[in-house]
């Protein structure tokens, strides 16, 4: 039976690991608020954006050159997949299950005969696929610090990946990602960034063709399609890192909410011990200065 | 007097939202000025000054944008420019330091930041579009 100097620690350390995770909650909290404001700013660009692509992407007949971004290599060999995680723990599943789920998708595109390379986003994700698949990675970032940062390190990836693309070094680039869906819930989400996802803009095309008139465009479609596409990716992964970035934020304050009730349970339970300990020892001694009185 | 809807957005936020007279925006080949009811238009932009003015012609701000793209309708006039910054606050020191910086290096990247640095360079001198 642990002695009641043990117990004492024992609830006082757990008292310190709770002040801890109920601070890292509140901390969450006030960034997760910051993260979603700039996520919601950022929308209008990427909307707009994409309306102009939607509006365009008709107009890309051929496959030469920077319209390969749209219409693809030709090819569906060579993959790149960019799994998007935190650089730090302590958010619950967060992480892990970026990691499963692009382990998982590896694995299935492997089986169909398809060449895989990483370029995985955040410490998280770098260090679990250093120990699992270290050969497959051809580059990382991390550090990225999204919000405070901003456009610039997204910029950075797109330029990396359209360097790879137009050297003919992968066909498809699929990103693994947290999108953000509330404050406590994320859910994994795969997106197809190289060659654009046409599927989902064509019903918009409709949408502009039925309610807009056609547009003059200058200097002509094609130019601007080839200075828009690559801007297209950049603010993709823009979005994409800071849908990240606030749905860490939320799975942090969650976990810490979680942990921070549980330490409170688990300090109510061993004051409980505590007392009876207390409690027992003191009958015993009773009973023991009563044994005694008796026997004289 | 007739209005012109106007958003200026950077990936980043909104910048600025606002009923407004004439705005100029540097098309790739050439400048645009736009007045209510501008037929339907769609140009990239080159490095330059996004000119914003009030219904009788007075300029409101002056905008220095690094590229980007403009959509105009008769109602609406959008632009979507990478980065943004009011000519007020550029520093000529500052922007030609990093001219001369940039023109030490080589390569395609530092190229292109030669000509946006340039181009801010201009941005503050020129006075042309200040009043129309």
């Amino acid at each position: 039976m642990p002695s009641l100097k043990d117990i004492k620690t024992q609830i006082n350390s757990v008292g310190s690991t709770k002040k801890i995770t109920s601070a890292m909650k509140m901390v969450a909290a006030s960034k997760l608020r910051r993260s979603q404001e700039k996520a919601e700013a950022a929308r209008p660009y990427s909307s707009r954006l994409e309306e102009m692509l939607s509006s365009l992407a008709s107009s890309a007949a051929s496959g030469e050159g920077i319209i390969k971004l749209l219409t693809g290599t030709g090819n569906d060999q060579n993959y790149i997949v960019v799994p998007v995680s935190a650089d730090r723990g302590l958010c619950g599943g967060f992480n892990s299950s970026i990691n499963r789920e692009t382990f998982k998708l590896v694995k299935s595109l492997e089986s169909n005969g398809k060449k895989i390379q990483l370029m995985p986003v955040g410490k998280k994700s770098r260090d679990f696929f250093n120990r699992v698949m270290k050969d497959q990675i051809i580059e990382s970032f991390v550090d990225l610090n999204v919000s405070s940062t901003g456009y610039e390190s997204a910029l950075n990836i797109s330029n990396k990946l359209q360097e790879l693309y137009f050297e003919g070094k992968f066909d498809r680039c699929i990103l693994v990602f947290n999108k953000f869906k509330s404050a406590i819930s994320q859910e994994v989400t795969q997106q197809q960034l190289i060659p654009l996802d046409v599927s989902n803009s064509e019903k918009k095309e409709e949408k502009e063709n039925s309610s807009n008139a056609i547009y003059d465009y200058e200097p002509d479609e094609e130019t601007i399609l080839k200075d828009l596409l690559p801007k297209n990716v950049s603010i993709q992964i823009f979005k994409v890192l800071l849908e990240s970035d606030a749905g860490e934020q939320g799975a942090r304050m969650a976990a810490m909410d979680n942990a921070t009730r549980n330490a409170g349970e688990m300090i109510d339970s061993l004051t409980l011990k505590y007392n009876r300990t207390r409690q027992a020892f003191i009958t015993k001694e009773l009973i023991e200065i009563i044994s005694g009185a008796e026997s004289i | 007097m007739a209005t012109i809807s106007f958003d200026l957005v950077s990936p980043e936020n909104l910048v600025f939202n606002d009923e407004v007279g004439t705005i100029i925006v540097p098309g790739k080949d050439g400048d645009l000025g736009i007045l209510p009811g501008h037929s339907k238009v769609m140009s990239s932009l080159r490095p330059g000054r996004v000119m914003v003015y009030s219904e009788d012609k007075n300029l409101i701000k002056s905008f220095f944008v690094s590229g980007g793209f403009a959509e105009i309708n008769p109602e609406k006039c959008i632009v979507l420019a990478e980065s943004v910054v009011e000519v007020n606050s550029l520093e000529k020191t500052s922007i030609e330091k990093e001219i001369q910086e940039l023109e030490n290096k080589e390569g395609k990247e530092s190229e292109e930041q030669l000509s946006v640095a340039k181009a801010k360079l201009e941005a503050i001198n020129v006075n042309y579009y200040d009043k129309i």
